[in-house]
């Protein structure tokens, strides 16, 4: 494995900071060198900072976006913490539905969510797993469902649908797996009802999302623990505005908004946090 | 590193105790079969970590079959065939129904016990990974109990010092009055 130098340390962990907003500590010379080094190898460079000498130079950012993909975290599972989903389907969705069903039949129930770390799709696909057992007619229903990540492998994997079984073990009932997946030579694809309810993006959180609309429920769990605090703030105050006054936002079950986002206030139901806007 | 137990499945006597001698002295538990049918008993009943069968065998139950029926009972065992036949095809279809490799007879030893240290050390990278994954669930489980009680009572207290700020910027009571109701709403806490 080729090995990297404390300088050339510094100046990649500044470059991946500036290219994706990922803060990666220094100190840990083995994170970069178990991600970046089979790149560096198949591109022939000699150290790390030819790798980076190279990407700079890329006018297609081709390697920049293979650097992207190999430092972004993608560890994901169906139904990751069953505090959320469960959360979903009996505190925020029947709250929602309430709150947005039209006072005339011939109107349809809009409802935006966003999973704004989506990574290879599996907490996307849960939730609309969760939305299709939950609304028998879902035909009344404008539902929209958009998951975004910074990772080019991520959005195409998630897009695609297909999980090896070690990746569909983990987490996902079998009842689910036999009703919602289709064997597919070693692997399971979703099915095209789950499939056609959602939607995937790139996206790098770094930078402005408004153009994404409002959203009734956003997702952001486990993305902005590899931010810096002042990061943190800047992407929690865009979701704030992103996000409907009435809306509710779900982060990762150790993360916290306490010194983050003063706009927030959290609510406990049952054994799980969520989040609403102080209006 | 705990000891693989295997399995030796093969018709020929001589070959199963040849097999079972050099094992034991590579320090392998060994399990042996001499047809399919003892075979599918002994997974049935026993913990086996890796399956070593004669691809040809006399009866309904050769190796391939033998092959479906461990990766049926349990996924994670490993087979390796034994063949005389070198075909790339047989050992293709072998592999396609989940066997992990083969070897050519006559059986190298050499050879073979670099294949089960390889598959000795995937097995406890998995358990390793799988131990972590415990570990890392609970915790998370933990932690996140701890944050969710600090999340609260930080947002009540913040609260409560939004409501006191309140009370003593309100100038329609006495200096006095404000700050005798403010103390009585931090006692009340």
């Amino acid at each position: 494995m080729l090995k990297i130098n404390p300088s050339e340390l510094k100046f990649i962990a500044q470059y991946i900071y500036d290219i994706s907003g990922i803060f990666l500590d220094a100190s840990k010379s083995y994170l970069f060198e178990t991600r970046l080094s089979s790149i560096a190898e198949e591109l022939g460079c000699t150290s790390y900072q030819d790798l980076y000498n190279k990407a700079k130079r890329d006018p297609k950012k081709t390697i920049e976006r293979q650097i992207i993909d190999a430092i972004s975290t993608n560890e994901t599972l169906f139904f990751r913490d069953k505090g959320p989903f469960e959360l979903l389907q009996h505190k925020i969705l029947p709250e929602i539905i309430d709150k947005r069903t039209p006072g005339s039949p011939v109107l349809k129930t809009s409802i935006k969510i966003w999973s704004a770390a989506s990574s290879t799709g599996q907490e996307l696909y849960s939730i609309a797993i969760v939305i299709k057992e939950l609304i028998p007619d879902l035909a009344r229903y404008n539902i929209t469902l958009l998951g975004t990540d910074i990772s080019d492998n991520a959005v195409s994997q998630a897009s695609y649908g297909k999980y090896n079984k070690f990746e569909i073990e983990r987490g996902l009932p079998q009842k689910q797996l036999q009703r919602y997946f289709t064997l597919f030579g070693d692997s399971w694809k979703i099915k095209d009802e789950i499939r056609a309810m959602v939607n995937f993006k790139k996206l790098n959180l770094m930078l402005p999302f408004s153009a994404l609309g409002k959203f009734d429920i956003i997702f952001c769990r486990n993305v902005a623990i590899y931010f810096t605090l002042p990061d943190r703030k800047k992407l929690f105050n865009k979701i704030a505005d992103s996000l409907a006054d009435d809306g509710f936002l779900v982060i990762g079950s150790t993360e916290s908004l306490t010194g983050v986002c003063p706009r927030f206030i959290p609510k406990k139901h049952l054994k799980s946090i969520f989040y609403q806007k102080k209006l | 590193m705990k000891n693989l137990t295997i399995l030796v499945v093969d018709d020929d006597p001589v070959i199963r105790r040849l097999l079972q001698q050099r094992l034991k002295k590579g320090n392998y538990d060994v399990l042996v079969a001499a047809d399919g049918y003892k075979a599918e008993a002994i997974l049935r009943e026993k913990h086996v970590d890796v399956v070593l069968t004669d691809l040809m065998m006399p009866g309904d139950i050769g190796g391939i079959e033998v092959t479906e029926i461990a990766k049926r009972i349990n996924s994670s065992i490993e087979v390796i065939l034994i063949t005389a036949h070198s075909s790339v095809d047989t050992a293709v279809e072998a592999m396609k129904k989940g066997a992990s490799d083969y070897l050519e007879k006559p059986i190298n030893f050499d050879e073979l016990f670099l294949r089960l240290d390889k598959i000795a050390n995937v097995q406890t990278i998995y358990r390793s990974a799988q131990e972590l994954q415990h570990a890392m669930d609970v915790t998370e489980h933990a932690a996140s109990e701890t944050i969710q009680l600090i999340e609260m009572k930080a947002a009540e207290l913040q609260g409560l010092l939004d409501e006191i700020e309140t009370i003593l910027r309100d100038e329609h009571y006495s200096e006095e009055s404000r700050i005798s109701h403010a103390l009585n709403k931090i006692s009340g806490m």
